[in-house]
């Protein structure tokens, strides 16, 4: 400053301090407001008094005082009225005000309010990138989540498809298998997921044979509408019953069918359950006829039965499997079916021995049975003694 | 009034102040001085806010502006949890230059239920080390005056 003329010195405080609000206060040993100057007004600084204390008139320097270094500065402080200033604090050095505080306000809101102009700035940025990362950060979450939902989904639909299969698979099985069982046995076999008793083997069996008695003169003379109307209610009413029976169904070609008992599933009395599911059988088609009967036809009904050994098993390939039954037990059967009369149950003499208990039985003596070398005795079912409950059950 | 930059010093202020809430952010720079004078029982007293420039990378506290501080309220925004590591990182600072000063610490935004980020798991774990630790709202004022009186209360003992 010494070789800068008082003129140009002059000049720079001009510069330096334009526009600016300078006001100044001098505090005592005491921290009492000694004097004060400057444009105070500015800071809300109008009222001071000296003598009194200085922090009950400018709060802002409460704490601040007394000094612990000086000189000392404070920057960019906002005091009031949206002015902001930089504190300037330093001591007197000698001279009448030795040892007293002095404080300068130098207005600095220009530049505080170009720093915080930069300032937000840099801070929207900042926050905006905070909010983009976490925005991210959820999306990608958002994200991850719907790649566990989609394969999760995947697997559902997988699990599904097996499921689907192997119950279609099932749904096969099982319609194969009510071809000639029970739907009830059907299932239960199907469930057990064991089918090994389809495989061929020996078992000791009730074959019941039943067929009509005049079809082929009533196919000739009457209508094929006619036919298949008749034939329809004959399989239509036996079927339900042999299911009832939990007979196994084998041969069903024409007015022909066959039954057997104790095979694939066994049963505990099987000739028992024969000779009642014929009665049964003839009782409903003593009812179905009466119509036809009525209408000119000569419908009637006959039944075979015998019990023995026989060789069972899936007959067939691929998907036209058939269960069957093969042996002379099953010959006997469709042999006595041929040779009874309309309305007659003729039965082996094992079978006969098997229901005597409750069945009515007509000895018809020794037949020679075409296929078998040697006569045999045969009985004629006339009618049941005790109500199965299966029948009771059928209203029968 | 400490901690990161926009958590809501100033605005904890104006609410405690002036009662009043604005939506716009306008950063501090440097520091702004408020008065409120409280009854703590029958007695008045004049608490000076100094509501201190939020601290981040570029700007770091001057510890300077805490001579003569009698206590001093850290702030943390809920919804920003790198905020809250800023306000313990203060708090250590100023232990070391200014030694055990009383403060209240408030996690402030919590009217932002869905975008809160601090766990109440955290904050009990700061309780458990004696800490004041509330969350507060300077949009709706929740929080707000109990921090201030009991931290009056603290500082006048």
């Amino acid at each position: 400053m010494a070789n800068l003329p008082a003129a140009v010195v002059g000049h720079l405080q001009a510069l330096a301090l334009a526009g600016r609000a300078i006001a100044w206060l001098r505090i005592d040993d005491t921290l009492a407001l000694a004097e004060a100057g400057g444009d105070l007004e500015a800071y809300g600084l109008g009222a001071v008094q000296p003598g009194t204390a200085v922090s009950e008139q400018a709060p802002f320097l409460e704490g601040l005082l007394p000094l612990v270094e000086t000189p000392w500065e404070m920057p960019s402080v906002e005091v009031g009225r949206g002015r902001v200033a930089d504190l300037h604090f330093w001591t007197g050095d000698g001279g009448p005000s030795d040892g007293d505080t002095w404080v300068l306000l130098l207005e600095v809101t220009p530049e505080r309010n170009a720093a915080q102009r930069m300032q937000q700035k840099a801070y929207d940025m900042t926050l905006a990138q905070e909010r983009e990362a976490v925005l991210n950060r959820r999306l990608e979450e958002a994200n991850a989540a719907l790649q566990a939902a989609q394969a999760e989904l995947e697997r559902w639909n997988r699990t599904l498809e097996e499921r689907v299969a192997t119950q279609l698979e099932e749904i096969g099985r099982i319609s194969r298998l009510k071809r000639f069982l029970a739907p009830s046995l059907a299932e239960l076999i199907v469930s057990s997921g064991d089918e090994s008793i389809l495989q061929s083997h020996r078992r000791d069996i009730a074959a019941l044979f039943c067929d009509l008695r005049g079809f082929t003169a009533f196919s000739e003379t009457a209508e094929p509408e006619e036919v298949l109307e008749l034939l329809h209610n004959y399989h239509a009413t036996l079927v339900p019953l042999i299911q009832s029976f939990e007979g196994t169904l084998d041969r069903f070609a024409g007015d022909g069918l066959m039954v057997f008992f104790n095979d694939p599933l066994p049963c505990p009395n099987p000739a028992e359950r024969a000779v009642r599911l014929a009665v049964g059988m003839r009782e409903a088609m003593a009812r179905l006829f009466d119509d036809w009967q009525r209408r000119g036809h000569a419908i009637g009904f006959g039944v075979g039965i015998a019990q023995g050994f026989a060789t069972l098993g899936q007959i067939g390939f691929e998907n036209r499997f058939d269960y069957s039954a093969i042996g002379t037990v099953v010959n006997t059967a469709a042999r006595l079916s041929d040779i009874a009369a309309d309305g007659e149950i003729l039965v082996t003499s094992r079978v006969a021995g098997a229901v005597s208990a409750f069945t009515e039985l007509v000895d018809m003596g020794l037949l020679t049975i075409k296929g078998l070398s040697r006569p045999i005795a045969v009985s004629s079912v006339a009618g049941l003694t005790k109500v199965h409950p299966v029948h009771a059950a059928l209203g029968r | 009034m400490l901690g990161g930059f926009s958590v809501g010093k100033t605005s904890l202020v104006k609410r405690y102040v002036e009662s009043v809430f604005s939506e716009t952010y306008l950063t501090t720079v440097g520091v702004k001085i408020d008065k409120k004078t409280v009854a703590l029982g029958d007695r008045p007293v004049s608490l000076i806010l100094w509501d201190l420039a939020g601290e981040d990378d570029l700007a770091s506290l001057r510890l300077s502006y805490l001579r003569g501080a009698a206590g001093y309220v850290l702030v943390a925004d809920g919804t920003r949890p790198a905020t809250l590591e800023i306000a313990l990182s203060i708090r250590k600072r100023v232990e070391v230059d200014y030694g055990a000063l009383p403060f209240a610490m408030l996690i402030n935004k919590y009217d932002l239920q869905d975008q809160w980020a601090i766990s109440e798991e955290k904050l009990e774990e700061l309780r458990r080390d004696g800490w004041w630790v509330r969350p507060s709202s300077a949009r709706t004022g929740e929080g707000v005056e109990d921090a201030f009186t009991d931290l009056a209360q603290r500082v006048t003992r």
